[in-house]
């Protein structure tokens, strides 16, 4: 899929601005400061309907505004459609084709992009919480009713965590833990199942990609660290009973401590190279390399659910990769993603595909084209 | 502001009803300026009377102007079936239906620990004294379909099952009259948890 064109209106540092872009890739260049990531932003805004970088929609709007609004016109397995987004301080409001999407879960997926940031070197080595939101994320843009189960668990986590406290000062009926652990299990089942799921088709993608980057010297595994003794293979209902089993036994330690004690929120994921933690014992080399052979794989991965090919943004990182990892990189995406690249410096990057990219000049929130070829 | 008094104080009692702002209440108190007296008095007297002489029923809790209401007094109706629901409007829209012919208890709320709504909160524990002293064969549980009626409803039954009383949660699924295509995909999924043999 691809973005054809892109508007935005008080948005960030731009007031007004209106893109055409190529197919391929386009690289946006300038010194810091100048608006180059608040661009990336804004096609990941338009994908997810929340920035990356911040949970306040506010931020997004232009100093003295009162509204931001993101539109882009593009193209899907041969269909056309607008896409937009108005933020402002009654909230937000999502249209496809024109047609206002009450629920996000209605909206998100028409658009899929992935976006490697330099944040996204962490997704190794920081915390579990980078690679929850990773899969949650990956999982919704190609499974929109992934988010509902999402959304249910954690409003239900919020009410059983404060019963949890209540019961911890007696203040509360007993009974009441039973129901809400009931509820939580029965989304904590899908969300799990679901997961496993993604990580069967992740696993699949990422391992041949890694290979590739390493020229055959790595084998890359990951491993999902769940709570409860299940196999990645285990159904709903298997799910489900074990999840059980895990809140009857944590019952008594849970009610000490006034805190919900397991379940999807609590898990991780595990990378291993060679049969290494990479985490604990890979150089920094390795925990980027797994890095990105992730993101590549979502690339792929989302091709093969969806049917098309996502809308990939580089924001700065292709200065962070050694030559071999930029050219490989580069070399997945030739002629067939649309490629967004932030930097500041053009010529230090020698491939192919930059060549014959499209330019963008970026100051101070102006865009000023420039023809193909660096 | 640059009201007088009794105005601005007319303006302030508007703002107190819900989904009225601060702009709508001038316009709402202009009004009552330009209305004729006797209306308005009526109208005033239409706020005070539905304070003053509607209570809640001590027996089911329904909005009501006698004590018991009208519902509970009711002898033709069957005592042995009790539709639980969050609110007195959920009341009325059973009634509208003109199909149930069990009584109703009115429970003011849902369990919700994050809002500090606990089962005693609500009319948990008239029900329950209502279900030992009553020959009831059937609680139907009809509270809300989101997390906290849910949580609700099966409280409820845990705390019922012993007893021996049927309890019953009403279905969820489609809406009539409408169309597949439109329906989002959680409604969907219970629909055809909720299927059944033809």
């Amino acid at each position: 899929m691809h973005i054809q064109e892109l508007t935005l209106t008080h948005y960030r540092n731009y007031d007004k601005l209106q893109l055409q872009f190529d197919d391929k890739v386009n690289v946006i260049i300038g010194e810091n400061a100048q608006g180059k990531t608040n661009l990336m932003e804004a096609i990941y805004v338009l994908a997810f309907s929340k920035s990356h970088r911040t949970p306040k929609d506010k931020e997004l709007i232009q100093w003295d505004q009162e509204y931001a609004k993101i539109e882009g016109n593009i193209s899907k397995r041969k269909q056309r459609f607008p896409l937009e987004i108005v933020l402002s301080s009654k909230g937000k409001k999502a249209k496809l084709n024109h047609l206002e999407q009450k629920r996000l879960s209605d909206y998100i997926g028409a658009l899929n992009v992935v976006m490697f940031a330099p944040e996204d070197l962490n997704l190794v080595k920081g915390s579990p919480q980078i690679r929850r939101r990773f899969i949650d994320m990956e999982i919704g843009q190609i499974q929109p009713v992934y988010i509902y189960h999402l959304g249910q668990y954690q409003k239900i986590l919020k009410q059983r965590n404060h019963l949890l406290k209540l019961l911890q000062r007696r203040q509360a009926d007993p009974t009441m833990l039973d129901v809400l652990t009931e509820q939580l299990i029965e989304h904590a089942a899908i969300i799990l199942e679901k997961r496993f799921l993604f990580l069967g088709l992740l696993r699949k993608w990422a391992q041949p990609i890694h290979q590739g980057i390493t020229t055959g010297l790595e084998m890359l595994d990951i491993e999902y660290l769940s709570n409860i003794d299940v196999s990645e293979e285990s159904d709903k209902e298997t799910l489900r009973i074990a999840y059980e089993e895990k809140f009857s036994a944590l019952r008594t330690r849970e009610v000490e401590r006034g805190t919900t004690l397991a379940g999807p929120h609590r898990d991780d994921l595990s990378f291993y190279v060679n049969g290494k933690d990479v985490q604990a014992f890979g150089s920094q080399g390795q925990q980027r390399t797994t890095a990105l052979s992730l993101k590549l794989a979502e690339i792929e991965l989302i091709h093969k659910e969806v049917g098309d090919y996502p809308i990939l943004l580089l924001d700065d990182v292709l200065s962070e990769l050694d030559d071999s990892r930029q050219s490989h990189l580069l070399g997945t995406i030739q002629g067939k993603v649309q490629t967004f690249v932030s930097t500041t410096n053009v010529s230090g990057i020698q491939h192919d595909t930059l060549r014959q990219a499209e330019l963008f000049n970026i100051q101070a929130g102006k865009l000023v084209r420039e023809s193909g070829g660096a | 502001m640059y009201y007088p008094e009794p105005i601005s104080k007319l303006i302030d009692s508007f703002t107190k009803l819900p989904g009225i702002g601060p702009k709508t209440a001038v316009r709402l108190a202009f009004h009552v300026l330009s209305m004729k007296e006797d209306d308005v008095m009526d109208f005033a007297k239409a706020l005070v009377n539905a304070k003053r002489e509607l209570t809640h029923c001590s027996i089911c809790g329904h909005i009501t102007d006698q004590d018991p209401c009208s519902i509970c007094q009711d002898e033709s109706r069957d005592g042995t079936l009790i539709c639980v629901v969050q609110d007195p409007k959920d009341v009325i829209a059973m009634e509208k239906m003109r199909e149930f012919n069990g009584k109703y208890h009115v429970l003011h709320g849902a369990i919700s620990p994050m809002d500090g709504i606990g089962p005693e909160d609500i009319n948990v524990p008239s029900l329950l004294n209502r279900l030992k002293d009553e020959e009831v064969e059937e609680l139907i549980l009809a509270t809300n379909p989101n997390i906290e009626g849910e949580a609700t409803a099966m409280y409820i039954s845990k705390l019922v099952r012993p007893s021996g009383i049927r309890t019953t949660r009403i279905a969820h699924g489609l809406p009539m009259g409408g169309d597949l295509e439109y329906a989002d995909e959680v409604t969907l999924s219970k629909a055809m948890e909720g299927r059944r043999e033809l």
